[in-house]
């Protein structure tokens, strides 16, 4: 199996400073210039720049120009991949047991049904 | 309110590996929720990700752009909300043997039902299309939202079903759907 353990490295990286974690909530809101964050933050523009930066390394922003303007959208996929990779298996035993049901109670109908259309003898 | 989404994912593996995961036809897309693709690529055609049994069409648009391997523009409307089409944009670069995919969906006029639906499931896509390039397969959180998608299929909206929908019953007296 290929391991992509590593492409995951900068995302760790990337959210384990507090202030890059607050732009990921400020752009989960909805999408904001590099100087909007700024004023948001109350921090300088040069500071949110480089945090910007090691967002944009580990994908968790991405970057759209828009003439001069360049606006900052939050890219979840990283994020869902590390839950896939933790959490994604314990979901299993209740949604399976979910559809284990389901099934067996659609396969009862079912047979039932048949046996109502079509009655077999014996 | 007119937003606008951008998804990126990072795979390692050839452009044309990715694009053929992408706009692959006849056969299921695990990634986008085992869904076929159905459309002859040309622009101004019409293209749907039904399920594999035909019956139930859930995404329907129109192709705007083909460039392979690189560009796949369509329209996007989910056949059950009956809003007008949004814009999907694919967009994949290769660079140091990995490959970009960047999804743009835009032209949510008015739209807060089409938006919210779709963020979290390019999410989900976008991650999977890199698990199943890369090893074969889609997680297994998402293998088993497949199954409960499939049992309950049968509660899915009426809308979904190909009978129902406006735009498949003038193109079918045309004659020619492809069928897989």
């Amino acid at each position: 199996m290929i391991s992509s353990h590593d492409d995951l490295d900068p995302v760790w990286r990337a959210l384990a400073n507090p202030l890059r974690r607050q732009i990921l909530d400020l752009l989960r809101e909805h999408p904001r210039t590099t100087g909007e964050i700024a004023d948001a933050l109350g921090d300088s523009r040069f500071v949110v720049m480089q945090h910007l930066a090691s967002l944009r390394e580990a994908a968790l922003v991405t970057v759209e120009v828009d003439g001069r303007r360049r606006i900052n959208y939050l890219n979840p996929v990283p994020i869902q991949r590390i839950y896939e990779r933790w959490v994604g298996k314990y979901q299993g035993d209740w949604a399976s047991a979910l559809v284990g049901l389901k099934r067996s109670v659609e396969f009862n109908t079912a047979s039932h049904h048949d046996r109502r259309r079509k009655p077999k003898n014996g | 309110m007119d937003e606008r989404q951008i998804h990126v994912v990072e795979i390692r593996a050839p452009i044309a590996t990715v694009w053929a995961e992408i706009t692959k036809l006849r056969h299921i897309q695990k990634p986008m929720f085992n869904t076929v693709l159905e459309t002859d690529f040309r622009p101004g055609s019409r293209m749907i990700y039904r399920s594999d049994d035909g019956k139930r069409v859930f995404i329907i648009g129109e192709v705007r752009e083909f460039v392979p391997p690189t560009r796949f523009v369509h329209t996007f409307r989910f056949t059950n909300l009956p809003e007008t089409p949004t814009l999907v944009e694919w967009q994949l670069e290769e660079s140091d043997g990995m490959t970009k995919v960047t999804v743009t969906h835009s032209k949510f006029i008015d739209q807060q039902k089409t938006a919210d639906s779709v963020r979290t499931s390019w999410t989900t896509i976008l991650g999977n299309i890199k698990s199943v390039v890369e090893t074969g397969d889609v997680p297994l959180g998402t293998r088993i939202k497949h199954g409960l998608m499939d049992t309950f299929m049968f509660m899915a909206p009426k809308e979904t079903l190909r009978e129902n929908i406006a735009e498949l019953r003038q193109a079918n007296r045309g004659g020619d759907h492809g069928k897989g």
